[in-house]
């Protein structure tokens, strides 16, 4: 297994937010961690991005274990739901940011930098400052910034969540299409069931700490492991395509 | 009926489409609004702009009408002063600026007890009166000074120039730091994260994202601690020596030779720099994101091990913690040496000073706390009427009256003392001597960062609550009671407080206006610190500390009550 996460626990105070979570997933998959807020989503991958130190268990990457690896060691970048970018410099500045600590020379930096802003069509921008930007180019600039220094690992925390419907849409296929072209390993967390449908290669249901069912879309579709799952999914308003993923959500 | 027919005929005059606002007052109250619209814009143009043209007209006064002459002469007789004002002007801007940008970053990379205890080590020094530095340093480095004479056996003559640099430095850093803070809490600590994500080393955060973020701040840091320098004239007075700048001479002309002239032209040379920074200062601050609220500030870190980053970062904790073990020497120093006497060659506890100073007056005492509070209450209210109509009526000449009302805090002390005299000193307008234009100077003096604490909270209030109450039947009254006055609420106690501590420590301005038979507190301490009564001087000091932070803490739980019943 490429990612692999055994038994992590965290508490905060007497309150167990994440509760003994084991999964793993294969390389070049994308995997939705779905759940209401609170349910410990983002505290599950804040332990992986390093951020929130772990209160048990490990995590492996290809075979090697980041348990204990400061944020700036551990091969996996993160694209946070508020962006995150750095005001003060321009979109080129923020994309290559990471470049400089692999030591790669300015130049061929800049040259990778165009070429991953012309993969998220983002070209035109490189020189423009970060405020000029609108939340949708702001998120394309971040998904740049986290993929160039070509991670093992990306982990994306609602990154579309501050976005409109339509925008999301748009981005969420871009996403996909970039995820299966880079061949990226990607942990997705996201409150919205038809987002998770449609990105996952894999997804997990998670509600208080622990995942209620971790399988591909098309069995939990097929197989609800509970009343909660089918609820919680809006499962009888899906439609799905004969290959599996999703076609749409019937909307009353 | 008359009503009707006017809002009918007002109606019929914006051709029925758009009616103004004001149609739908009632006759009474928009009378009243329009009336105090009025009286405080001509009291800000009285109380500002006015003394400032004053200060501008009589420095052109000559016997023969209007002259340069006073500027040249001005400026070839004390070509010295400006010189020494300059100069230590620009090494204080560095070295505060320098222990500022430390002390701030130290705090913010700190969490827990430690950043909480740091804090009120600066929060006391905003409340403590100024001299107090001065007043220590001569205790521990002077002639005699516990530390270079009895620790280590020097006799130095701390009475120069380097020392009015340090000591302005170290006066001016915690304000500088709180502000750094304050800017520092706002940066998006996810951006912070991301960097360390890429690879970034607790280094590279320091150099690339948070040095960067507060570079506006470091600059209207400089502005401020050098305009400041410009304008302290207590410091060169007690420990300059011989050593004298321009504040200094100004206020030895007004207090010791009462020539305006002289005084007038050179706070013009301190006026026009003024001026001209305030506006970079204006242009800075919206760099730094707006309303960068110092008391607001600190409330959330970034956990960062400074000591990791190098030698910047060895830099920064080495100069943070110098500065907090010379606050904590200075404030230990103040309180301690009013209760301590020279008995042979050793110090013995005792209450004598103590009991001198209650036999002495403490009416001075009483009148600064009764001062205060009115500057505490008028202020915060006028300053609440000011961006009621600025921010939120969004009134026409709002840019420009938003302009005058910020101007007094770039101003020298000196000058706004020297303009209230030259403007109030013949009738109808006679207030020298008056309790009136002492507490007139500190309220306008304070109004830049009162308006700025009222018109961010103003700006926090959605405007659909207005159209909320109008529209389910209220009219602009109920809008103030319901909406308006509630939101400001957290304001009215930052604003007070502010108001308070101020009041009770400034001097810059008011030592000019002040009449002999009606001292406060604050010019009794610069009397005793300048004639060496130093037990007695660390009393007052002491005193008004602990009068200040008693009032803050009563406000404090006023309006944590406030929250608890008003969370929504």
């Amino acid at each position: 297994m490429y990612l692999e996460v055994q038994g992590l626990k965290k508490r905060f105070g007497n309150k167990n937010i994440v509760d003994d979570l084991s999964f793993s997933l294969d390389k070049g998959k994308l995997m939705c961690i779905l759940g209401s807020s609170g349910c410990g989503k983002t505290t599950t991958l804040n332990m992986i991005g390093g951020f929130l130190k772990a209160d048990g268990g490990r995590i492996l990457l290809d075979g090697q274990d980041i348990t204990d690896i400061s944020p700036e060691e551990r091969p996996v970048t993160t694209v946070f739901q508020a962006y995150a970018l750095f005001p003060h410099m321009s979109v080129m500045q923020n994309v290559v940011y990471g470049l400089k600590f692999k030591k790669v020379p300015k130049q061929e930096a800049e040259e990778r930098g165009r070429r991953y802003l012309e993969m998220v069509g983002m070209a035109e921008y490189a020189d423009r400052p970060i405020q000029s930007l609108s939340g949708g180019q702001q998120q394309r600039v971040a998904l740049a910034r986290a993929l160039i220094t070509e991670p093992k690992l990306c982990l994306l925390d609602e990154p579309f969540s501050n976005l409109d419907a339509g925008l999301r849409e748009k981005l969420r296929f871009e996403l996909k299409r970039l995820q299966k072209e880079l061949g990226m390993t990607m942990l997705f967390v996201t409150h919205d069931q038809e987002e998770a449908m449609i990105l996952s290669d894999k997804m997990a249901v998670m509600e208080k700490g622990i995942f209620v069912q971790c399988d591909t879309p098309w069995n939990i579709y097929h197989n609800p492991a509970s009343d909660f799952v089918r609820d919680f999914l809006k499962l009888d308003r899906l439609i799905f395509q004969e290959d599996g993923t999703m076609l749409k959500r019937i909307t009353e | 009926m008359n009503k009707v027919v006017k809002e009918h005929n007002s109606l019929n005059m914006n051709n029925g489409r758009k009616a103004s606002k004001d149609t739908f007052l009632p006759v009474f109250s928009r009378t009243v609004d329009g009336t105090l619209r009025v009286v405080v814009l001509a009291l800000i143009l009285l109380f500002i702009l006015f003394p400032m043209v004053c200060i501008a007209l009589r420095s052109f006064a000559g016997p023969e009408g209007p002259t340069l002459g006073n500027y040249a002469e001005v400026f070839t007789k004390y070509r010295q002063n400006f010189v020494n004002s300059i100069v230590v002007g620009v090494a204080t801007a560095i070295l505060c600026t320098f222990f500022s940008v430390c002390t701030a970053l130290f705090i913010y990379t700190k969490t827990g007890k430690l950043r909480l205890a740091l804090m009120a080590v600066l929060l006391v020094s905003m409340v403590a009166p100024p001299f107090v530095s001065s007043l220590a340093y001569i205790q521990l480095y002077g002639r005699r000074g516990w530390i270079t004479y009895r620790l280590l056996g020097l006799s130095l003559n701390p009475y120069n120039a380097l020392g009015v640099i340090c000591m302005q430095s170290i006066s001016f850093a915690p304000m500088n730091a709180l502000f750094l803070i304050g800017i520092l809490s706002k940066t998006d600590s996810a951006s912070l994260r991301a960097a360390r994500d890429l690879g970034a080393d607790p280094a590279h955060v320091l150099r690339d994202m948070l040095i960067p973020l507060i570079r506006p701040g470091i600059y209207v840091s400089l502005l401020l601690s050098f305009v400041r320098s410009l304008a302290d004239f207590g410091t060169p007075v007690i420990i300059g020596g011989r050593f004298s700048t321009i504040a200094s001479e100004i206020y030895l002309k007004i207090i010791g030779y009462a020539d305006l002239e002289d005084a007038s032209a050179m706070n013009m040379f301190l006026l026009l720099p003024s001026i001209g920074f305030f506006f970079l200062y204006r242009h800075l601050m919206t760099k730094t994101g707006g309303t960068a609220d110092a008391q607001r500030g600190g409330q959330e870190g970034f956990d960062l091990k400074l000591l990791r980053c190098g030698g910047t970062g060895i830099a920064v904790s080495g100069a943070a913690l110098l500065f907090f073990v010379m606050m904590i020497l200075q404030y230990g120093c103040i309180f301690v040496s009013g209760f301590l006497k020279r008995k042979a060659g050793s110090y013995v506890f005792t209450t004598e000073f103590l009991q001198e100073l209650f036999r002495y007056d403490l009416s001075t005492m009483v009148r600064s706390v009764v001062y205060a509070l009115i500057v505490g209450f008028v202020g915060t209210f006028f300053a609440i009427l000011f961006s009621y109509y600025t921010e939120w009526r969004k009134m026409r000449g709002r840019s420009f009256f938003d302009c005058l009302v910020t101007l007094p805090y770039m101003l020298p002390g000196t000058c706004f003392g020297i303009g209230y005299i030259l403007a109030f000193n013949k009738e109808p307008l006679a207030l020298m001597g008056t309790g009136i234009i002492v507490i007139a100077n500190m309220i306008f003096k304070q109004l830049p960062t009162s308006t700025k604490l009222c018109t961010a909270a103003l700006s926090q209030i959605p405007r659909a609550q207005e159209y909320a109450v109008r529209d389910l039947g209220g009219g602009r009254l109920s809008v103030l009671k319901d909406v308006i006055l509630p939101g400001l609420r957290p304001a009215f106690f930052s604003s007070f407080s502010y108001n308070f501590s101020t009041a009770m420590t400034t001097a810059g301005a008011v030592i000019f206006l002040i009449n002999p038979g009606k001292k406060l507190a604050v010019f009794k301490l610069f009397d005793a610190v300048s004639s060496g009564e130093y037990a007695i001087a660390s009393l007052i000091s002491t005193l008004i500390i602990i009068i200040v932070l008693v009032v803050e803490g009563i406000i404090y739980m006023f309006s944590m009550k406030g929250v608890k019943t008003n969370v929504s």
